[in-house]
């Protein structure tokens, strides 16, 4: 186990735990029913509860708050290997492709086993994310088929055959949905557009298991230091480098994977919590993993929070606050490159 | 360049008759089956109390015709900005143009509910101007914004970032329904009034777009040339940006966004016919004008008898064309 002993790593994950429980404090007492904090204590501490105090909290918000955290967290950890695996800090699932072919393969999940399919079978929740995989896999080989030259991973021509199978896997995304029965349509629509508004306990079960990937890519963290260096150099060093470069693309794709089958497609946060957790913390990945998680879980938990208050009585899906924020904040850094 | 030479020929002969073979096919198949000899007498003896002449009047043929022009304008805007900005991705889709259109497009039906069809047009013009000029202009204020890569990812940042916005608006004031009805799944519901409305701002386009043309050429050779030839070079790009910008707005004030046709158009008419632009220009305007109803009637068989939007058809040939473009031209030394 790595020694973390930078004051900085502490200060910078204490006060993004402290602004996850203000804004899970938020979550859980405001919306169309209002809750005082002793209201939400005594439920969760089962002191006298009332029934529509139990529906609220347990039904209502905080599958949608653990959710929104674990998605978040996923995303953030998933975007800070892809970004140190390629060396490329413009890299993320969203723009690569992957969230594209994972949302496919999971559309087509729904399509194939349509009228059967219900969100609270077992079955079906917990294979959602199985299918996911499948397809982030075959996006992730066609990226690897057209974007390696001589052997080498070209990282200009990974994003440009990223934006490409993005939209390839788009249009069938979209030929699918039109197939469906209007049942499953609805909550295809509503599940494409990146949103955590469906939460439910059973998605959040669905989604434990595959943190389990998560220790997996921290006791790999130092590779990705070693990564920064030109790749023979990392060979000359004796690590295996196809090897370990797979293993962690294996293990954020299965991370992404399963938050894309619970939410749809949500961008830009394995984008923007890496590239924040490094200016905070600099450049040591057994660090910049785990904060980028933490600032992840951030950004998906407030964003959630703005969409639906800002545009009470409507909502707005979580993805898309989250791009009307990420957007400005990318280009930010365009400009700020030197290359 | 015998070969190219021959192209232009064959091309300029062919088009029409292949013009009009796609415009009766698109009349005649479709969710109901019509005859050739009612097409026929629906031409030239249209009789009112006929459903069939109807639907040929005020749905298959306007469709047709709508395919032909919008194909044409977003083809001609594609080989414009890629002879412009001599990048090989640069296209209506790739450049947040059609998403700045639904984002102006928005607002106006917030603030203006009561906006007619001439006021929608000449905003949705205005909406992409203003995509391709947040583009245009970051990638000009950022270091190697006008490489390959870093336009393409501008393009769709920003894109998503208009069109987040538009969604958002569109939310608060709960009328995501009629914005996209506005900007979804129109070519099959092609208004012909907003054809005959839109023909004029056309017209103004591909005339620019043929001035523009001439110069293009020694536009290509980069700026520094251009300028010591005698070029004055900020003349021909706004004269050129000015043509894309009216061309790609009436085409998402018709039919929405259609990707792909300004991509991929351009290409295939630089390998037919050369790099001249005096060529290219006006090649991709008619071979945009051939591809688009084709993609519309195939859109029509590939889930009979519903239709498939037609981005999905564009898509098929797209995408594959968009790997084979990375595949040989790579991304340039930026990312």
């Amino acid at each position: 186990m790595p020694k973390l002993s930078n004051a900085r790593f502490w200060t910078v994950l204490g006060s993004s735990l402290v602004l996850i429980v203000i804004v899970a404090y938020l979550s859980v007492t405001n919306g169309t029913f209002d809750l005082s904090v002793l209201d939400v204590c005594k439920t969760l501490l089962r002191i006298d509860p009332l029934p529509e105090h139990d529906l609220v909290v347990f039904e209502f918000r905080l599958p949608r708050l653990v959710l929104g955290a674990l998605i978040g967290c996923a995303l953030g950890t998933a975007g800070a290997v892809i970004q140190g695996v390629t060396r490329n800090g413009l890299a993320d699932p969203g723009i690569l492709g992957i969230n594209a072919g994972a949302g496919m393969a999971v559309v087509l999940f729904m399509f194939l086993f349509q009228g059967v399919l219900s969100t609270t079978s077992w079955w079906s929740v917990l294979s959602m994310p199985l299918f996911g995989l499948i397809g982030g896999l075959i996006a992730t080989a066609v990226i690897y088929l057209f974007a390696t030259q001589n052997g080498r991973l070209d990282a200009q021509r990974l994003i440009l055959v990223g934006i490409a199978i993005a939209s390839g896997f788009g249009a069938i995304t979209m030929y699918l949905s039109l197939k469906m029965n209007p049942r499953d349509f609805e909550m295809a629509v509503v599940w494409l557009s990146g949103s955590i508004h469906s939460a439910n306990w059973k998605f959040v079960v669905m989604m434990l298991p595959w943190f389990l990937l998560v220790p997996v890519i921290w006791f790999r963290s130092h590779i990705l230091d070693l990564f920064q260096m030109e790749r023979d150099s990392v060979r000359g060093l004796g690590v295996s480098v196809e090897r370990e470069t797979n293993i962690l693309l294996l293990c954020s794709i299965g991370l992404v994977s399963a938050s894309v089958a619970v939410s749809g497609s949500i961008g830009f946060v394995g984008l923007i919590a890496p590239h924040l957790a490094r200016r905070l913390i600099g450049w040591q990945h057994r660090q910049i993993i785990p904060i980028s998680g933490v600032i992840g879980m951030a950004i998906v938990m407030s964003g959630d929070l703005i969409g639906r208050s800002v545009f009470a009585p409507a909502e707005l899906a979580v993805g898309i606050v989250i791009s009307i924020i990420g957007v400005p904040y990318y280009v930010y850094l365009l400009m700020r490159t030197k290359k | 360049m015998k070969f190219q030479s021959r192209m232009r020929m064959f091309v300029m002969l062919i088009a029409p008759i292949a013009a009009l073979l796609l415009v009766v096919a698109s009349i005649l198949y479709g969710a109901k089956q019509i005859t050739a000899t009612t097409v026929w007498e629906s031409l030239f003896w249209f009789d009112a109390s006929n459903v069939d002449h109807q639907i040929i009047w005020s749905s298959r043929l306007p469709r047709a015709v709508g395919a032909i022009l919008i194909g044409c304008f977003l083809a001609v805007s594609g080989a414009l900005m890629q002879g412009m900005t001599r990048n090989y991705l640069a296209s209506p889709s790739m450049m947040g143009v059609s998403d700045g259109s639904v984002f102006v497009i928005t607002l106006l039906m917030v603030f203006v509910p009561s906006a007619h069809s001439t006021q929608l047009i000449l905003f949705s013009m205005l909406g992409s101007a203003l995509g391709a000029g947040l583009v245009f202009g970051i990638a000009w204020l950022i270091p190697n914004g006008m490489s390959p890569v870093r336009l393409a990812i501008l393009g769709i940042i920003i894109g998503t970032f208009l069109s987040g916005v538009a969604d958002a608006v569109a939310t608060y004031f709960q009328i995501s329904q009629s914005v996209s009805f506005w900007y979804n799944a129109r070519l099959h519901q092609m208004d012909p009034a907003l054809i005959k409305l839109s023909i004029p701002f056309a017209f103004v386009g591909l005339m620019l777009a043929l001035v523009a043309s001439r110069s293009l050429l020694v536009l290509s050779f980069g700026e520094d040339v251009a300028a010591s030839l005698g070029q004055r070079t900020w003349i021909v790009k706004a004269v050129t940006i000015l043509a894309v910008v009216i061309l790609t707005g009436v085409s998402v004030a018709l039919a929405g966004k259609i990707a792909f046709v300004g991509l991929i158009i351009p290409h295939i008419a630089r390998f037919l016919v050369g790099v001249d632009h005096r060529w290219t220009v006006p090649v991709s305007g008619v071979l945009g004008g051939l591809f688009l109803p084709l993609c519309d009637i195939i859109a029509r068989f590939l889930n009979h008898p519903f239709e498939t939007p037609i981005g999905v058809v564009t898509a098929l040939f797209g995408v594959p064309f968009f790997l084979y473009l990375i595949k040989t031209r790579g991304g340039g030394k930026h990312a």
